[in-house]
């Protein structure tokens, strides 16, 4: 074959350089602040930790640049005052007003008022981020906001700062055990001290000790097919979490994207409609504009979850394109797409044989995140006494029932920056927590377990069957009929996923065996989606109940909260905080 | 449309060698090489590992050799790998040691990439309260470099790497290959470094800029459009400009430039003369006599351009010459 | 079939062998060639290392002058078709360059107006003159000697400037000529690697190592002889073969055939009229395979 002139030179797995005893054996792992998961909220996580003082590790089952953030296409919300009348309080209203008041105000404040801060120190730090003729940093308008505060790297930002928070972590010398894959969260006397870890390399087995934990794990877009998420997105850490007794929270909050690609499911940024690209169905008529949907001051411009809305109507009644709308960007021209938009012209031209510039290209809503997550407070603490958490798989709550645009970058960087700050400081008093010597253990049975079960199904066949339930009965329209048998389903696909079997039972680089790990979280993930889709008796944001249309603030405006129980989810409430912003009628 | 695919196998826990296998797929038109992968993987064989996630080009997990050349399993159709439907070969990416199948060492890699000091360095403190002020075409251009998503295609199509390793040289040592140097540029090209010189200065050395071979193979198979080659070329014009010509490469090129500026034509002799140092003229004497024995010597007296058309080529370097690109 | 015929400065240098054989076999295939004795150097891409503003303003000068004699242009150098066409891209795009590029042109009273067909001897014997009225005018076809491909980098890579979207045969045309002259070519991974000589006096040793890998990967596949569009890559591969012998600690010869000189042997020329006798590794052994006297 071309290409193996070469033998490979790599025949037996290297073990990777890590200080330990002579004879082989590791030594005991541990460290002050351990953070799972290395994307954005991970890495500026463990960069603010080690600022105070902690010894910090990051671990991450796959390289820290291959992480989900780099899919973060158009930008990073602040108010910095670019445009007059820009101060954090609108931003903050904004925030509010896309979540449709569900998120917590106090939060919310939080991070609309430490945005500005937090972006000069990654431009600082090395972000490219393009420029206005003055040579100062360019912003460009996104949904939902009322003012143009989103700071961008053309239609790449994530990944542009994803990159530069890996320069800062190479920097900052902290220890990364990169590809291992985290089995269990170890919590003992109520404590997390830390989590039990596979080397996938080698697949050795590992307890690595820890004062405390911060999970930045991302979100769970694997759970549903298709889904604009990574492959690597399978909420692990959330169903880790909820096992050891930390709620999940808002977890029906599912974000549709209006501009997804039918053939793979791949994201166009919305930034493209940011630099003027419209909506229009297969009459020509740009939808938007019909008073039915409340959209006609802002059009492209509204929250994701109402154009969603409008778009899957328009495709309902017969006004699609084989399944899809358009978006339309040949008006910008050639030059600005080169400049702002180049990979997601790059993605068109790939995936579905458009050029951007030339035609429009076929979209539609497609599941792209989660509102929802690990209950934590503003210091990323979960209930669980050391454990941690930020990012896509937390819920603090500032995303509400919508996320706008542009502030998931952000919700990463203050709230990894905040629970970095508060870990570190907690562990400086503190001893390590005592772990049973055996504790490893545990999880190497379960995976000999894994490896010596035959005659099951392969854990690919479950898991697909699972996302195009989720996708059929958990999507931008919801009923309590659907949402009954989905949760019946899952049930069954549960049972099943007890006895799936390998085809690989090696220990280096075993696909097999993390698909198969990762799917027995997912189902946890998606039965707590759908149990509290189910609990939440009226439409708000993204959740929309055609059994219960409207917004009812009355008996609803409240958080849903999901508990770990041998039987299910048990659902419980907790109130919104409101501090200045009552609600309103949301309209854009 | 059925695909078949040959894939080149690798399970480091047999103590077999690696081996080909082939599977038979169902493809769409537009469906890409990992799509059939991932198809493979979920439908006929769950042991065949590989590296993916994000389906988008953008994670930079799944570069491997497709039909003998790297590339993004994801951003590679079936359909122009095999046009009407001849097997298409996948395999490691080269230059790098194969851990099982699919799966390369990224550690040479990164241990490269570590080597040009990856991060910013400013020369003073950030200002304060305010981002630093930057004309918006240096931004551009430095995001054509940061839109590299570090996916090794470059380096496993890198031959001089691959030169070097035949020689049995160790794929963390040598050449730093085009993505490390790339990456190089970036900080080198950042108005807020303030180490550029000393950055120029330690790729001058054995294994930096001057060992790359001009090959275009990193232009052509990257996926992100970043041009490493080019690159790298930036930074030797920038190594020269900033003072640093002590290297036969830099001889090299002026002995050239030279030779063009005064005559329109090359003058081999003086450039084979001029390139090297004057030790290293003795290493050349059995070429320079097996070639006047073959009379392949070339011409004492260059041939030169008709005397108007040498005082064009001046005149275009005088014009052309100071200007650097921005 | 008529071309302004850039020779480059190789041919008319180490390579003149080169020279001659393009001569000598272009009016057989019908090709009328008129050289351009006022155009200089392409600069190799090392001018363009230097000041890309310098490569373009040369190269327009070559191409505005091929414009005047109202002919396309042909070379016999991948690396100097790979500049032009490098030049043509840049170029091409929203006219600042050649502004700039054309100012300095004015005071020879010439101008680069894009487009301008620039092709090379490859490309012109499977796209001009045919593969199918090349079969025909062999009178001595090469049956028997297996001859690997050398392409050269240049005349490759990038794709997207060498017009492999409209025409991707364009990296096996060598094979199908070699075919066509009655060879049989001889596939072997290295056939679109690098020479080495770009890094020759830089670091020599890569540079011979790459050459002896790929001489010694064709040799192991069954080539009795390479063939090369590049006089570049025919210097790294012939001229320095005995030292990339040395270093690769293995006899190779392999003769280098230029592109011209197998079009030459197929047609039926003599040997010296194709100066084959000016090779540093002897072509002796291969011609005798293919039957031809001395």
């Amino acid at each position: 074959m071309r290409g193996s002139r070469l033998p490979p030179a790599g025949g037996v797995p290297r073990i990777a350089p890590l200080s330990g005893p002579a004879d082989g054996r590791l030594a005991i792992l541990q460290h002050d602040v351990l953070v799972i998961g290395a994307g954005l909220a991970g890495m500026r996580a463990a960069i603010e930790a080690q600022r105070n003082g902690a010894d910090v590790a990051v671990i991450s089952k796959v390289h820290p640049v291959r992480s989900h953030s780099n899919a973060a296409q158009g930008g990073i919300n602040a108010a910095l005052g670019r445009v007059e009348g820009d101060t954090w309080e609108v931003h903050a209203e904004d925030t509010v007003k896309g979540s449709d008041w569900l998120g917590d105000q106090d939060s919310i404040e939080i991070m609309a008022r430490d945005a500005g801060e937090n972006i000069l120190e990654l431009e600082h730090m090395g972000v490219v981020f393009n420029r206005d003729k003055d040579g100062r940093l360019a912003v460009r308008s996104f949904g939902g906001a009322s003012k143009q505060r989103t700071f961008f790297v053309a239609d790449f930002t994530g990944q542009a700062m994803l990159h530069v928070l890996y320069e800062q972590l190479l920097k900052s010398g902290v220890r990364i055990y990169e590809e291992w894959f985290v089995t269990s969260l170890i919590v003992e006397n109520g404590t997390c001290g830390g989590v039990v870890a596979l080397e996938i390399r080698t697949g050795r087995v590992e307890a690595i000790r820890a004062k405390a934990v911060i999970l930045c794990v991302g979100g769970i877009g694997r759970v549903y097919e298709p889904s604009t998420n990574a492959l690597i997105c399978t909420g692990d850490g959330i169903a880790q979490a909820y096992r050891v007794g930390a709620p999940v929270m808002d977890m029906e909050m599912i974000q549709y994207h209006p501009t997804t690609l039918k053939s793979n499911g791949a994201l166009i940024t919305e930034g493209a409609r940011g630099e003027g690209a419209t909506l229009v169905n297969s009459k020509g008529e740009r939808f938007l504009s019909n008073p039915r949907y409340g959209t006609t001051n802002k059009m492209e411009l509204a929250s994701r979850d109402v154009i969603s809305r409008a778009e899957q109507i328009e495709i309902n009644e017969g006004r699609g394109v084989d399944g899809c709308v358009l978006l339309d960007c040949r008006h910008l021209g050639e030059k600005l797409i080169r400049e702002k938009l180049s990979q997601i012209r790059e993605m068109g031209l790939d995936f579905a044989n458009v050029d951007i510039v030339k035609a429009p290209i076929p979209i539609r809503p497609g599941m792209h995140y989660i509102m929802g997550g690990i209950k934590t407070d503003s210091e990323g603490q979960t209930k669980v006494p050391g454990l941690y958490a930020a990012g896509e798989c937390a819920c603090v709550s500032v995303h509400g029932a919508n996320r706008l645009g542009a502030n998931s970058l952000l919700d990463t960087i203050v709230f990894g920056r905040r629970s970095g700050a508060h870990a570190a400081k907690a562990a400086k008093g503190m001893s390590l927590p005592a772990v049973p010597e055996t504790r490893a253990d545990l999880d190497r049975k379960h995976i000999e377990e894994l490896k010596a079960r035959r005659g099951g199904e392969p854990s690919a066949r479950i898991r697909l069957e699972m996302g195009r339930l989720m996708n059929d009965r958990v999507s931008v329209f919801r009923d309590k009929a659907g949402l009954e048998g989905a949760l019946e389903k899952l049930r069954e696909l549960k049972s099943r996923g007890k006895r799936i079997s390998l085809t690989d039972r090696g220990t280096v680089f075993n696909t097999d065996l993390i698909f198969a790990l990762e799917l027995d979280f997912m189902l946890d993930v998606a039965e707590t989606i759908v149990a509290s889709a189910l609990f939440r008796a009226e439409s708000r944001g993204a959740h929309t109940r055609m059994d219960f249309p409207k917004r009812d603030d009355e008996k609803w405006l409240k958080h849903t909260l999901a508990s770990w129980t041998p039987d299910g989810p048990k659902m419980d409430t907790l109130p919104v905080t409101i501090t200045r912003w009552p609600p309103k009628e949301r309209k854009y | 449309m059925k695909a078949t695919l040959i894939v080149r196998r690798y399970d480091p826990e047999s103590g077999k060698p690696p081996y080909d296998q082939t599977y038979t797929v169902a493809v769409g038109e537009s469906e890409v090489v990992l799509d059939a992968l991932i198809k493979i993987r979920e439908e006929q064989d769950g042991s065949l590992a590989l590296r993916c996630s994000c389906r988008s080009a953008i994670c930079g997990s799944c570069a491997m050799n497709m039909n003998g050349h790297p590339g993004l399993a994801c951003k590679t159709k079936v359909a122009a790998l095999s046009p009407h439907g001849e097997p298409v070969q996948v395999g490691p990416g080269g230059n790098l040691p194969v851990i099982k199948d699919l799966v390369v060492d990224m550690g040479p890699f990164w241990s490269k990439v570590r080597q040009v000091t990856p991060w910013l360095r400013p020369g003073a403190p950030p200002p304060a309260n305010e981002e630093y002020r930057v004309p918006n075409e240096r931004m551009l251009d430095l995001s054509g470099m940061m839109a590299c998503i570090m996916c090794g295609a470059c380096v496993m199509a890198c031959t001089v790497l691959e030169a070097e390793q035949g020689q049995g040289g160790k794929p963390d040592e040598g050449f730093l290959g085009p993505a490390a140097l790339a990456k190089a540029l970036r900080f080198v090209g950042d108005p807020r470094d303030g180490t550029s010189r000393e950055r120029l200065e330690a790729l001058m050395g054995g294994g930096g800029i001057w060992d790359c071979t001009h090959c275009f193979e990193c232009v052509q198979r990257c996926p992100k459009g970043v041009a490493p080659m080019d690159r790298i070329l930036e930074l030797r014009r920038r190594a020269v400009d900033a003072g640093f010509t002590d290297h036969n490469g830099v001889r090299h090129a002026q002995a050239f430039v030279d030779s063009i500026r005064k005559h329109g034509q090359l003058d081999e002799n003086y450039l084979a003369r001029k390139s090297v140092t004057f030790g290293e003229l003795f290493q050349m004497m059995p070429v320079a006599l097996r070639m006047l024995l073959a009379g392949k010597m070339p011409p004492m007296f260059p041939h030169n351009l008709p005397g108007d058309s040498r005082e064009d080529v001046k005149r275009i370097f005088e014009a052309m010459e100071e200007e650097k690109p921005a | 079939m008529k071309f302004a015929w850039f020779p480059g400065c190789v041919s008319r240098g180490a390579c003149r062998e080169l020279y001659a054989s393009v001569k000598a076999v272009a009016p057989i295939l019908g090709l009328e060639l008129t050289e351009m004795t006022e155009a200089a150097c392409t600069g190799a891409g090392v001018i363009s290392e230097h000041s890309p503003g310098v490569a373009d303003a040369l190269n327009a000068r070559t191409f505005a002058m091929a414009q005047k004699m109202g002919l396309p242009v042909m070379n016999n150098c991948s690396t100097c078709m790979g500049v032009m066409a490098g030049v043509q891209a840049r170029l091409g795009g929203d006219g600042t360059a050649l502004g700039r590029v054309n100012g300095v042109l004015k005071a020879e009273a010439l101008e680069y107006k894009p487009p301008v067909r620039v092709t090379n001897f490859l490309w012109v014997l499977v796209e001009d003159v045919g593969l199918e009225k090349l079969k025909s005018l062999v009178k001595r076809p090469l049956r028997g000697v297996r001859l690997g491909p050398f392409y050269g980098c240049y005349i490759l890579r990038p794709e997207a400037n060498l017009g492999f979207g409209e025409k991707p045969e364009r990296g096996k045309y060598l094979e199908q000529v070699i075919a066509a002259c009655g060879g049989d070519p001889v596939d072997y991974e290295g056939k679109d690697k690098c020479c080495g000589f770009p890094i020759l006096t830089m670091n020599r040793k890569n540079s011979l190592s790459m050459a002896g890998d790929h001489l010694l990967e064709a040799r192991g596949n069954g080539a009795h002889g390479l063939v090369t569009p590049c006089p570049l890559c025919h210097l790294n591969l012939d001229a320095q073969q005995p030292d990339a012998a040395k270093v690769k600690g293995q006899r190779i010869d392999l003769p280098i055939l230029h592109l011209p000189q197998l079009v030459g042997l197929a047609l039926g020329l003599e040997p010296k009229d194709l100066g084959l006798g000016k090779h540093i590794v002897s072509t002796r052994p291969l011609l005798d395979r293919a039957g031809v006297g001395g």
